[in-house]
């Protein structure tokens, strides 16, 4: 069962400038052929690095293509990939590109729903999983789905004597591929001499804020082009050090671990799991770091746990030291270069503060830190920049490679995300919608024609964000286009800028801003724990679960300080008048987040309508029926008394 | 502060267990060792021969000591009879002709055998009767050293250490024996760190830990306790050697008395039971911190800045010290070591009050 495709001739002459041979698998054996010794990966098992060279790296997909060739798999075939970061799974991508057959990653705390929509959707014919759990999750929705021929799995823990059927191990498949390619000298030649650069690379998938997700086909040109544009704009150089902790169903782990890995060398490093992924990122100390906004937060909030609870000494030399920096880097962003004693004491504070801490995260070595997908705290911004780290922001999405703008190392602001790399095409229409063109720019949805052409406009990428050109000619993003909604009275906003401009606060992990087609604003807010813990408990508060911690007056006066804060830097019009604490955070298990964290604003309408029309009514506390759903699929209902605080009028 | 952890990864367990996995622990034990070596260039010969040189024999003799009662709980209140064992014996067969480096050899297998031999008692005895045990082969050995003319050459005898050469070289300025002190404390310093990193080494600290419960997981405890007093008693008679030729160059029964065992149990004490680093900071603080507190308080009495009598002068750096070995049994009990581990930490953490991930 193969899903249609457009012939070899039509796709190959929408990009007439791309060579045929240029695709990845050609890339890996040129590495392997120019840099022998090259370390190409390294995975952590059991404590160890083990290191894999360039030319292991082709053996072993070389390898496992041939045995998945054996298996029947071939052009065409979507095949599910499903894990966390793994060699094995990385092997399997590769290999199944190699065969002109589309890896289609999905994320690994799927629900075992979505796979199987994904399995639907795309004609699924086989699946690659990263261990028990995941083959266990494709296995309860097998059922339903009966283009499934088999799963192949890497970790084979629990599953040696109880693998479902038409279940093996990767390693069995390498082998017999080793085996196959021995006894066959052509046919290693004839796997190199099959992708094309016009075929798919991967396909992706759009995070489904509103409705199902959309598969995205990448092609290994589309990919390609992106990595050199932004190795050209000093993006990435040649040989870095990365780390491979992202999960691999999102755009970015494609274009560092895989395609600029091969084209640049990169060494991949793989964490033991994610469990250790920190902790490991400070064995390897990488050269090139990404991480999301929420994480670089979520380090910030780590930091500043850690220092709370530090000796005395520590702690006022930190204290000193990084309010220092951070006022410098203020003063820089605004164009003032500082004096020589400034450098001096900033020298010494490196030595003492900044040096250490860069270290004791393990980003002593990084060049090129960078954080994208939303906007970034200006706070976390400025700390990290002000710690030493030259952390810049770029904008792109999964349909661009994510590779599309980025600031120069130069020219860093807060507000805006930089330039368009070199050669890629940017402009605004008279919408105020950002459009994009270029190689890295995809050729349409899989298998969905309206979608595209909702899209794509004369090769041009409708991005849905509405920006806007700064003085300087960089670019500004305002937010998304569908997001503008409006108040009773008329009065234009976007929800996701005040959330965000919120989330800066360590004290608040998720905030859902209510008030399309309503009197005023009001604020659903989920507390973080670990730092209102903290803070609880720096301050005697007694507390024995996150719905308790939520509820407690202190905590409520905290957040509505955070809110009020808020309230002080925007116009009348848009001030939080009405706020809940949640009892609960946002979870993706419920639907009320994506698997990105991105809010579904639909769904918390829905789950929490009490509350909202609470809210509204002018109520100062209600008891709302929680419906909980546990994770072995049950469900049950659970009262909670939620407080409601009217936030004062503007402070001062 | 100055220590950088990250980059710091394994590709084989064999670094991972290396002594100095982390750089910054690497340069401090480099660029001590430089010190140590560039010394005599450094420091002049008083401090040089009654510093220096007398505080690496002595961190030799702590740590021969400390291996024993550090890794393998054995206590030893007699070991300064292990040491002239080691030095009468080394003597006597320079005397007869034998080179040097067997000398140095036989002194540490001849403390060895006999050392074995009372160590015996250990099989029976634990605690304050192994205490017993060995103070009576202390007391023995001393008695028969005094009163055995062909070994002390006479009841107050004092005999000269002769002339030797070690691989060829002359053992005779400061410098030359400096440099044999300094080498053969290095080398206890490395067998004694890597000994903690082997099978031996952790079956020693088994049976500390439980004699009976290490013989339950097949650690054979006559074994090992025999083999423990062996290895220690040999590294603390090549010492004794070592201390009479490189320091004293003369042997006399007084240099080996009882008191000399307490300061070895003072020094293995206060440094911290079984530690590498502790021997070293143990051995000084011995030896140097009476020095130092006799200077003072006599620098003070010259200086008019106290008044007091001759007759306190004499008892206050005796009755400061007392102060300060009481201080640190009470409030550190694991030791110099130990201080330095947690300054060690502070700085490994910092600016944080404890490891992350």
């Amino acid at each position: 069962m193969r899903h249609d495709h457009v012939t070899d001739e039509t796709t190959a002459a929408l990009h007439p400038n791309w060579k045929v041979n240029d695709h990845l698998i050609a890339i890996l054996a040129r590495n392997a052929r120019d840099y022998p010794n090259g370390i190409a990966m390294r995975e952590r098992d059991r404590g160890i690095w083990h290191e894999l060279t360039w030319p292991d790296y082709l053996d072993v997909v070389l390898a496992l293509a041939a045995g998945f060739e054996e298996e029947g798999i071939g052009h065409g075939d979507v095949v599910l990939v499903v894990g966390d970061n793994r060699p094995q799974l990385y092997f399997a991508m590769l290999a199944l590109v190699c065969l002109r057959a589309v890896p289609s990653p999905a994320y690994p705390d799927a629900q075992p729903s979505e796979i199987l929509a994904q399995m639907q959707r795309e004609n699924i014919c086989a699946a690659v999983a990263e261990d028990q759990e995941q083959v266990d999750k494709i296995e309860n929705v097998r059922g339903q789905w009966d283009g499934l021929r088999a799963i192949y799995y890497d970790d084979p823990r629990g599953l040696t004597a109880a693998a479902p059927e038409g279940a093996q191990p990767i390693e069995a498949l390498i082998k017999r591929g080793r085996t196959r390619l021995a006894g066959d000298p052509a046919l290693r030649d004839d796997l190199l001499a099959r992708p094309n650069v016009h075929d798919p690379a991967v396909l992706l998938h759009s995070s489904g804020t509103t409705g199902a997700p959309k598969g995205i086909p990448l092609k290994h040109g589309h990919v390609l082009a992106g990595v050199r544009y932004a190795a050209a704009a000093g993006y990435f150089r040649t040989g870095e050090q990365h780390m491979a902790y992202l999960p691999m169903a999102w755009v970015g782990d494609f274009a560092f671990s895989i395609a600029a890995a091969l084209e640049l060398r990169f060494t991949v490093n793989i964490p033991e799991n994610q469990e250790t992924a920190l902790h490991d990122l400070r064995e390897i100390a990488p050269t090139l770091y990404f991480a999301s906004p929420r994480a670089w937060s979520g380090m910030l909030t780590r930091i500043q746990v850690g220092i709370a609870e530090t000796t005395g000494l520590k702690r006022r030399l930190y204290d000193h030291f990084m309010s220092f920096a951070i006022r410098l880097e203020e003063a820089k962003m605004e164009g003032k270069s500082p004096s020589l004693l400034q450098k001096l004491w900033y020298r010494l504070g490196d030595l003492v503060i900044y040096g250490p801490i860069r270290d004791q995260l393990g980003l002593r070595k990084v060049e090129r830190p960078y954080t994208a997908g939303e906007a970034i705290g200006e706070d976390v911004f400025l700390y990290f920049r002000a710690l030493g780290l030259n952390l810049r922001q770029f904008y792109g999405q999964t349909e661009n490679c994510a590779l599309a703008v980025a600031q120069s190392a130069e020219d860093i602001s807060l507000t805006t995300v930089g330039r368009p790399f070199p050669g890629i095409e940017l402009k605004i229409d008279d919408t105020g919608e950002i459009l994009i063109r270029g190689d890295n720019v995809f050729d349409g949805y899989f298998q969905n024609e309206k979608a595209t052409a909702e899209t794509l406009r004369d090769g041009w990428l409708c991005t849905g964000d509405a920006g806007e050109f700064a003085d300087d000619g960089q670019l500004v993003v305002l937010g998304r286009l569908s997001e503008v909604v409006h108040k009773a009275d008329g009065t234009r906003f976007i929800p996701t800028y005040l959330e965000n401009r919120l989330k800066f606060s360590p004290n608040i992990r998720d905030v859902c801003i209510i008030g399309a087609g309503r009197e005023f604003l009001s604020a659903i807010v989920c507390i973080d724990f670990s730092a209102v813990g903290q803070w609880a408990q720096e301050r005697g508060v007694p507390y024995t679960s996150y719905a308790e911690l939520s509820q407690r007056p202190e905590v409520q006066t905290l957040i509505a300080g955070e809110i009020a804060h808020l309230n002080n830097a925007v116009p009348e019009s848009l001030f939080i008048r009405r706020m809940v604490n949640l009892h609960k955070e946002f979870d993706p298990d419920d639907g009320e987040v994506t698997r990105t964290r991105k809010l579904r604003r639909n769904v918390i309408d829905e789950h929490y309508k009490a509350i909202i029309d609470a809210v509204y009514a002018g109520e100062r506390s209600l008891d709302y029926e929680a419906r909980i759903t546990y994770e072995t699929g049950q469900t049950g209902t659970l009262t909670r008394h939620l407080e409601i605080t009217d936030l004062p009028e503007r402070e001062g | 502060m100055f220590y950088r952890q990250s980059g710091v990864y394994h590709t084989r367990y064999a670094t991972n267990r290396a002594l100095w996995p982390i750089p910054a622990d690497r340069w401090q034990v480099l660029a001590l060792t430089a010190l140590a070596l560039a010394a005599p260039l450094l420091v002049s010969t008083l401090y040089l021969g009654s510093y220096l040189m007398p505080w690496m024999i002595w961190t030799a003799a702590a740590l021969s000591l400390s291996l024993l009662m550090g890794l393998a709980g054995q206590l030893h209140f007699g070991f300064a009879a292990v040491m002239a064992m080691g030095a009468y014996t080394s003597v006597h067969m320079v005397r007869a002709g034998v080179p040097f480096e067997l000398a140095l050899l036989g002194a540490g297998l001849f403390a060895a055998v006999i050392g074995t031999v009372f160590g015996a008692a250990a099989l029976r005895v634990k605690g304050l009767y192994l205490v017993m045990a060995t103070l009576a082969m202390q007391y023995l050995v001393d008695w028969v050293i005094v009163n055995v003319p062909a070994i002390s050459g006479g009841a107050q005898a004092t005999l000269r250490t002769p002339q030797v050469r070690f691989l060829g070289l002359p053992i005779q300025d400061l410098t030359s024996r400096y440099y044999l002190a300094l080498g053969w404390t290095l080398l206890v310093t490395v067998f004694f760190l890597n000994v903690k990193r082997t099978s031996f080494g952790r079956a020693l600290i088994a049976i500390r830990d439980k004699d009976f419960a290490a013989a339950v997981i097949g650690v054979d405890p006559f074994r090992y306790k025999l083999l423990a007093f062996m290895t220690s008693s040999f590294l603390g008679g090549v010492t004794g050697a070592v201390l009479a030729f490189c320091y004293y160059r003369a042997v006399t029964p007084e240099q080996f008395s009882f008191n000399v065992s307490i300061q070895l149990v003072a020094m293995v004490l206060v440094g911290g039971l079984g530690s590498a680093v502790g021997g070293y900071l143990g051995a000084g603080f011995v030896l140097i911190v009476p020095i130092v507190l006799t200077n003072l308080i006599a620098t003070l009495g010259a200086s008019q800045w106290i008044d007091i009598s001759q007759n306190m002068m004499a008892h206050l750096p005796l009755i400061f010290y007392g102060a300060m070995i009481i201080g640190f049994l009470l409030w550190e009990p694991l030791g110099l070591a130990k201080i330095y581990d947690n300054t060690r930490k502070y700085f490994l953490v910092w600016p944080f009050r404890h490891s992350r991930s």
